[in-house]
């Protein structure tokens, strides 16, 4: 278990080292230039430049800036904003927490009406199974930022008094904060609901056809003792998997959700920063959130193997 | 699982539904300006008004005709998914090809590099892609060709490794064909089908993605309509007029509705496992 571990580990790096190399070629490919946006104007002297480009190390080879920044990065340090002038990690870590409470409901609600639904397409079958198949193909075409935005307009016009943009820290009013993450997140859960939902259903249909299934039927036990100890612990591997693999489309959906609700996250600080060109900040957020997609999908293939024992990586 | 039969019956109608839907499309993209009732920078004293005769979808705020602008926006949002798919169909097909087919270390390495592009969130990255070379139509098509090459090379990838060992593959090696005809010719058209149900659901997704960077305001630039950019700007209006934010929602989801429905169509028609 341990070595499996490991490996997964190890097998992880090269992967996570190209992400960095087109984390920092992004930025450093930029059409503005990089020590021009540090500046934070281009109304500036070439002296004045040229001590930014020599402070900041762009006057070295591009190889040696790239080991000086991962070096870096592998100590915590994520650069500094050229707009705050503070350190990058600083002011992510928060932000990052918000997004990470965000993504975590979203995919617990996505988990749990995917699951649901998927559930009950696949035993019930006939017309259960039907509207659910077609809500799912009208879900999976309604981007999330439509639903997030007729969620806004709906409670506008006819909920007013429910304060949508409201939002509170987590310390100050843990009740308010849940609370206001309720709608952005239902929205950011509909769309991964449907992959979960139709995973779900072909699982457990999978299952429900194998022979052990007909034997514990056979001996007369109880639907519920079948239903929950042979189809739904068997069922529940694949789900398993495809619930971590649509990490990276919520991460990825709660960047725009967070705009529309102007909750202060990691999606909002990279739209100010786009709009600032804080390259240090974007570069540090895309290394970030590359960093967290492969970890969970590594937590994901470890989490597989100890719910299947046939399956080893050994 | 349904019977055969069914399951086809099933497939022609979808198919049937998702090729008008994409009739639509088509004709918005080819024909577009023509169809307008009026030009897209059009203005009229009229502004936020509701649906009339002279404007059936209501006009903005600045007095501009909403069917117009979103015939007129579908089409470079059209264009860009359009296009950015065709090429990532093409990168997909040679590198899965080539992957799946070659194998050894060509494989590991084309899967390695893909994983790369894999390991990120693609919204992220396009945002990220965009930012960084500006939001041209150009680069737009760019990025989103890049973020969905994975997937579809994988999807060709995986049944070629199976299908290359089949008999006739070994049949057509023994006469003395070459090996690019056979990648080609006798492994290629064996793992076409689930190509074209993913390359259906993608465009889908590249809908998504270029109608959310539009919506960012990191789409073509203006004052060009798109559905993205629509959605953004009748969002600050949406007291005053709702139904300035129906018509480019509706579009969006029309668009993206057509190739879920032209995937479940195919799938069905061409028994191609169901996720």
């Amino acid at each position: 278990m341990i070595r499996m571990v490991v490996m997964r580990l190890l097998l992880m790096l090269p992967i996570l080292l190209g992400v960095s190399i087109v984390a920092f070629v992004l930025m450093r490919a930029l059409p503005g230039d990089f020590a021009q946006a540090a500046a934070g104007t281009n109304l500036i002297s070439p002296e004045t430049l040229a001590t930014i480009r020599h402070n900041l190390g762009l006057d070295r080879p591009v190889w040696q800036q790239y080991l000086q920044w991962i070096a870096a990065a592998l100590h915590g340090d994520l650069g500094t904003s050229f707009v705050t002038k503070k350190p990058v990690a600083g002011e992510l870590l928060p932000r990052l927490a918000v997004t990470a409470e965000l993504t975590a409901i979203a995919g617990l609600m996505a988990l749990a009406m995917g699951g649901a639904t998927g559930l009950a397409s696949a035993r019930l079958r006939g017309t259960t199974d039907w509207v659910v198949r077609v809500l799912n193909s009208v879900l999976l075409a309604v981007p999330n930022f439509v639903i997030a935005t007729l969620i806004v307009l709906l409670f506008g016009l006819y909920f007013p008094e429910i304060g949508i943009f409201n939002y509170v820290p987590f310390h100050t009013d843990p009740a308010g904060n849940l609370t206001s993450m309720l709608l952005p997140a239902i929205s950011l859960a509909l769309t991964v609901s449907v992959t979960i939902s139709e995973n779900t259903r072909a699982a457990v249909l999978e299952v429900s056809s194998q022979d052990y299934v007909m034997v514990a039927k056979a001996k007369g036990l109880r639907a519920r003792t079948i239903l929950g100890n042979y189809l739904l612990r068997n069922a529940l591997t694949p789900v398993i998997t495809v619930t971590g693999l649509q990490l990276a489309a919520l991460l990825g959906g709660s960047i725009l959700i967070e705009s529309i609700f102007t909750i202060p996250g990691m999606g909002q600080y990279l739209f100010d920063s786009i709009a600032a060109r804080d390259y240090p900040v974007i570069q540090a957020i895309v290394l970030v959130a590359a960093t967290i997609v492969l970890l969970v999908n590594v937590l994901v293939d470890i989490a597989y193997a100890r719910v299947d024992a046939r399956v080893s990586y050994e | 699982m349904s019977d055969a039969p069914r399951r086809r019956t099933r497939g022609q109608a979808l198919l049937a539904a998702g090729g008008v839907l994409l009739a639509v499309l088509l004709a918005i993209v080819l024909i577009g300006p023509l169809l307008a009732p009026y030009g897209a920078a059009k203005t009229s004293a009229d502004s936020l008004a509701g649906p009339s005769a002279l404007h059936w979808l209501g006009t903005d705020s600045i007095g501009r005709d909403v069917l117009s602008r979103l015939i007129i926006g579908g089409r470079i949002t059209l264009l860009i998914s359009f296009v950015a798919v065709a090429i990532a169909l093409v990168a997909g097909l040679i590198l899965g090809l080539v992957s799946g087919y070659v194998g050894g270390g060509t494989d590991l390495i084309i899967m390695r590099l893909l994983d790369v592009v894999f390991a990120f969130p693609v919204f992220l990255l396009a945002i990220a892609v965009v930012a960084s070379l500006g939001p041209t139509v150009r680069n737009l098509i760019i990025t989103i060709a890049i973020v969905y090459t994975p997937a579809l090379a994988r999807v060709v990838r995986g049944p070629v490794l199976s299908v290359k060992r089949w008999d006739h593959v070994e049949a057509a090696r023994s006469v003395g064909i070459g090996e690019l005809t056979i990648a080609v010719r006798h492994v290629l058209p064996l793992v076409i089908s689930p190509v074209l149900v993913q390359t259906s659901l993608t465009l889908s997704n590249t809908i998504f993605t270029v109608t959310a960077l539009s919506f960012l305001g990191l789409g073509p630039p203006p004052p060009d309509p798109n559905w993205g950019s629509m959605l953004a700007e009748a969002r600050q209006f949406m007291e005053l007029a709702p139904l300035t934010v129906i018509g480019p929602a509706a579009a969006i989801v029309l668009a993206s509705l057509t190739f879920v429905v032209l995937a479940n169509g195919l799938r069905e028609m061409l028994d191609v496992a169901g996720r």
